[in-house]
């Protein structure tokens, strides 16, 4: 970045200044421009051309083509078999009257929405608890609550389907064994989805758990010192001294998470609750597009998430930056 | 008033209880209740490892009997020797086609992300800064978005149902490429003139002095893209689709299908021998990994 800036910055004095007698060569100054331009090529090392032809050549395939592809195919009807129809918006206009797009929008929002507040208050908590504290005993907690992100995730699928059995669950077997009634888990619409909400909480924790402990390790000492000479007491340092420290690893944690649980597919793929009780829009676009075979109406649902998601970013960006600025 | 006497001749009591009260006083309890609450999450945190171990060395008959009981009446290897028998359970190929995807990822991915990282702080060519923050910007765009498409994509060059197919997409990683570029712009440029004048080529350069610096970031990189490509789930399903050709989740969700209804140990005993080689890497580069995570998250 600095390179270039000083760059332009040399070539802006080598430049003639535009005086009136010399204004006669715009064509000239253009033509110098172009030459320019290929003597920059040809000075630059082939090892940076060949290196950048193939990553623009990589990009072309496996991002513009298919982005092209996905937004051309949304206006589209397609079955892979026939002909692509033209079909204009009709696709877009589809999803706003399809109960099974808005149900599955809700459950994606409600899924997102507590995953991110428990699980981040549930690491930052951890986090905190771990930073009291040190040495080795911290490094042990923290690879154990690490294991889960480490394990695949399918593993953890298929073994908490296993605990969440109605019958002969390890956890309904704990629940009886301490008084209270037993629950049906992912056999009820009710309850499938926050059963798997607590899965994914689970095997997330870890991630979030190391980023918070990072931020909190990296503030100064000094400030905790300070605000205790002053008479401030845990929460208060807490409060004041952490929490706005670490809130750019907090931004950067929901900005993540949100891009993740959005696009979360296996949990409900291999651990449905009954009917569409747990069918988010990652599901939806994935039955769309591979089971009913309704490429179109697929890429359209695919694209109202993209759209969804950025606009979501955007939302958290601005209105986090807007906060750290006051 | 005897008794304090005797106490305070002997001096012991007294000395302990002060001690005591200080630990009290000093807030040290409270450092000791967040050390017991700590070990009694994490209990509960791995908990859940506990039932996938003891269950996949049950039988058949013992995982269903109730009540349920976390050990095993009789330890067993049956569950093992079902799903490592290549007439019950593709395990072992799973095995092969997983290591052979996920290196070729990690290979390709460390090779692209410390190239473009060392081109994209260092060299000077035309539309350099252009083309980086295109390749930043195919984040934005989700996975899911690109999921149909870029399976149409992988129809027409005729990689579907291929190993090929799951790598391909994975060649080049935008975020290791920004995560390098970062910090080779750590690297004093001062290195990388001295190399110049003494006539090294670009690429010398990268092999024999960013390449080398460049290892710390890479092997956290490593650590991720391992995972990422080992655990992944999606794209795998959507490319692969013949028996001989699927990578580990995959085989073990089409083992539970096939044993999920009676032999449940063999799904545990699938996903105990699929869950050893994150394991493996965890361990090994666990220092790596904190800081690693530290690196990655606090820079991006």
């Amino acid at each position: 970045m600095n390179d270039s800036q000083e760059r332009s910055a040399v070539g802006g004095q080598a430049l003639p200044r535009l005086s009136r007698a010399e204004a006669h060569s715009t064509l000239q100054l253009s033509a110098r421009g172009r030459h320019g331009l290929w003597r920059r090529f040809r000075r630059a090392s082939p090892f940076a051309l060949i290196y950048s032809a193939a990553i623009l050549i990589f990009y072309t395939i496996i991002f513009i083509i298919p982005f092209g592809t996905g937004i051309w195919l949304a206006f589209q009807n397609w079955d892979f078999i026939t002909t692509p129809k033209f079909v204009g918006l009709r696709n877009f206009a589809k999803a706003f009257t399809d109960q099974y797009f808005w149900l599955a929008l809700q459950k994606t929002v409600l899924f997102s929405v507590v995953e991110i507040a428990v699980g981040l208050t549930l690491a930052l908590l951890f986090a905190l608890a771990l930073s009291q504290i040190f040495g080795k005993w911290q490094n042990i907690y923290l690879s154990l609550y690490y294991l889960p992100v480490i394990t695949p995730l399918v593993v953890s699928i298929y073994l908490w389907r296993w605990l969440y059995r109605p019958t002969g669950g390890a956890i309904n077997t704990l629940l009886s064994s301490v008084g209270l009634p037993e629950q049906p888990f992912l056999a009820s619409s009710q309850q499938a989805l926050w059963a798997i909400t607590l899965v994914i909480i689970w095997a997330h924790l870890g991630t979030g758990i190391v980023l918070f402990l990072a931020g909190i390790n990296d503030v100064p000492e000094s400030l905790f010192e300070a605000a205790r000479l002053d008479g401030a007491g845990f929460w208060q340092s807490f409060v004041r001294i952490t929490l706005p420290l670490i809130r750019p690893v907090l931004v950067y944690q929901m900005v993540v998470s949100v891009i993740g649980t959005v696009q979360m597919f296996e949990a409900f793929f291999l651990m449905p609750g009954p009917g569409f009780s747990t069918r988010t829009l990652a599901l939806y676009t994935y039955e769309l597009g591979f089971r009913a075979l309704n490429l179109g109406y697929g890429a359209a649902v695919s694209l109202i998430i993209f759209m969804l998601l950025l606009g979501a970013t955007v939302f958290q960006l601005r209105r986090w930056r807007i906060e750290w600025e006051h | 008033m005897a008794r304090n006497a005797t106490f305070a001749d002997t001096g012991r009591l007294p000395a302990r209880n002060a001690a005591w009260r200080r630990w009290f006083i000093s807030g040290r309890w409270a450092k000791t209740l967040t050390f017991l609450l700590l070990a009694a999450f994490s209990f509960a945190m791995f908990y859940p490892f506990f039932w996938l171990l003891f269950s996949s060395f049950k039988t058949g008959a013992d995982i269903v009997r109730l009540p349920v009981s976390l050990l095993p009446e009789k330890w067993t290897l049956s569950a093992y020797r079902m799903v490592m028998d290549p007439t019950r359970a593709n395990l072992p190929i799973a095995y092969v086609n997983s290591i052979i995807v996920t290196s070729g990822t990690v290979l390709s991915v460390l090779i692209t992300s410390s190239m473009g990282g060392f081109i994209f702080a260092r060299l000077e060519f035309p539309g350099r800064d252009y083309l980086f923050y295109f390749v930043l910007s195919t984040t934005m765009v989700p996975f899911l978005t690109l999921l149909i498409p870029l399976y149409i994509v992988m129809r027409e060059l005729n990689l579907l149902n291929s190993l090929w197919g799951v790598w391909v997409p994975s060649i080049f990683s935008s975020f290791g490429v920004f995560l390098c570029r970062q910090f080779v712009y750590g690297i004093p440029r001062e290195l990388y003139d001295a190399a110049k004048i003494d006539g090294s080529g670009d690429f010398g350069i990268y092999r024999n002095i960013i390449l080398p610096l460049t290892k710390p970031i890479l092997s956290a990189l490593a650590i991720f893209v391992f995972l990422g490509a080992f655990n992944a789930y999606l794209w795998p399903l959507v490319i692969l689709n013949d028996e001989e050709k699927l990578t580990l989740p995959l085989i073990i969700a089409r083992m539970a299908n096939r044993f999920g209804g009676t032999d449940y140990q063999a799904v545990m005993a699938g996903s105990v021998l699929v869950s050893i080689p994150p394991l493996i890497v965890f361990l090994i580069f666990q220092k790596n990994f904190v800081r690693g995570i530290a690196l990655t998250g606090l820079k991006g």
